[in-house]
């Protein structure tokens, strides 16, 4: 299986840099706009590995909702990003070994399982990752999770409904 | 795709070095987001390498989860900002007011 193809190489040195800027950077509106980019830059990766619904629901859900309510929050709590800036990070640049160290193991791990990971050459359904076909899977084979997961869905909206109301005394 | 594994890991090993260096709880969670777009682009990856949809269906969870999780884990945020006015985790200290 060959994916070489110069956009999704771009797509991928974007998608880093911006994580790396979301990690970096420290005004948090600058943070959430890198975030931003990285999550469209994911969306173009999905196209390409031919993931159209997938790239769909990732604009839909997180450029759209998820980092919204992010922005919601940011803008609600401008006072305490000054007072960090001011109380100056005392920088913990000593993780950066066990990072680079959990790298490295993710690296030779991956290495080693793909050494002997069979090539297939398997002939992709011209609509593969159509929203028909996610549908289908969807509501045969995983029906009994899909009802899970709107229980826990629910039960989260719930929950942060009750933790953030304001205490009625 | 040797390219696309390095890309998830190196967006997986971002992350923890989010969290483990940061101090503002908001940038968590933006971490938290990009270790779990890391194991939906090898979700993705696999579901085209398989040339099944059972991946795709994983990824589908996944974002479901995470949307509960910044929903629930903004909430809490915003409590502790306004007990406390600090965002900065090193502060939250007590388990009581």
């Amino acid at each position: 299986m060959t994916l070489d193809s110069p956009l999704l190489s771009f797509l991928t040195v974007l998608l880093l840099l911006s994580a790396v800027g979301v990690i970096t950077l420290r005004n948090p509106v600058h943070a959430s706009l890198s975030f931003l980019l990285s999550l469209l830059s994911l969306a173009g990766i999905y196209l390409e590995l031919s993931a159209s619904f997938i790239s769909m629901m990732q604009v839909l859900v997180y450029a759209g909702a998820i980092l919204v309510i992010f922005m919601f929050v940011v803008v609600l709590f401008q006072d305490a990003y000054q007072q960090i800036d001011i109380s100056k990070a005392n920088s913990r640049a000593v993780f950066l070994i066990p990072t680079a160290a959990i790298f490295l193991v993710a690296m030779l791990a991956y290495g080693w399982e793909f050494v002997h990971l069979p090539m297939l050459h398997i002939e992709l359904p011209t609509n593969f990752g159509s929203i028909e076909g996610l549908a289908r899977t969807l509501y045969i084979d995983f029906f009994f999770p899909f009802e899970i997961v709107i229980l826990i869905f629910l039960i989260s909206l719930v929950g942060a409904l009750y933790i953030g109301k304001k205490e009625e005394l | 795709m040797d390219l696309l594994f390095f890309a998830s890991t190196a967006l997986f090993a971002i992350g923890i070095c989010g969290i483990l260096t940061g101090r503002n709880a908001l940038i968590f969670f933006l971490s938290i987001e990009m270790m779990l777009n890391a194991a939906n682009l090898l979700f993705v990856l696999f579901a085209r390498h398989w040339g099944n949809y059972t991946g795709q269906m994983w990824v589908f969870f996944v974002l479901v989860v995470a949307a509960a999780e910044a929903a629930v884990g903004l909430a809490i945020v915003i409590n502790l900002f306004r007990s406390r006015q600090r965002v900065d985790v090193d502060q939250f200290n007590r388990l009581r007011e």
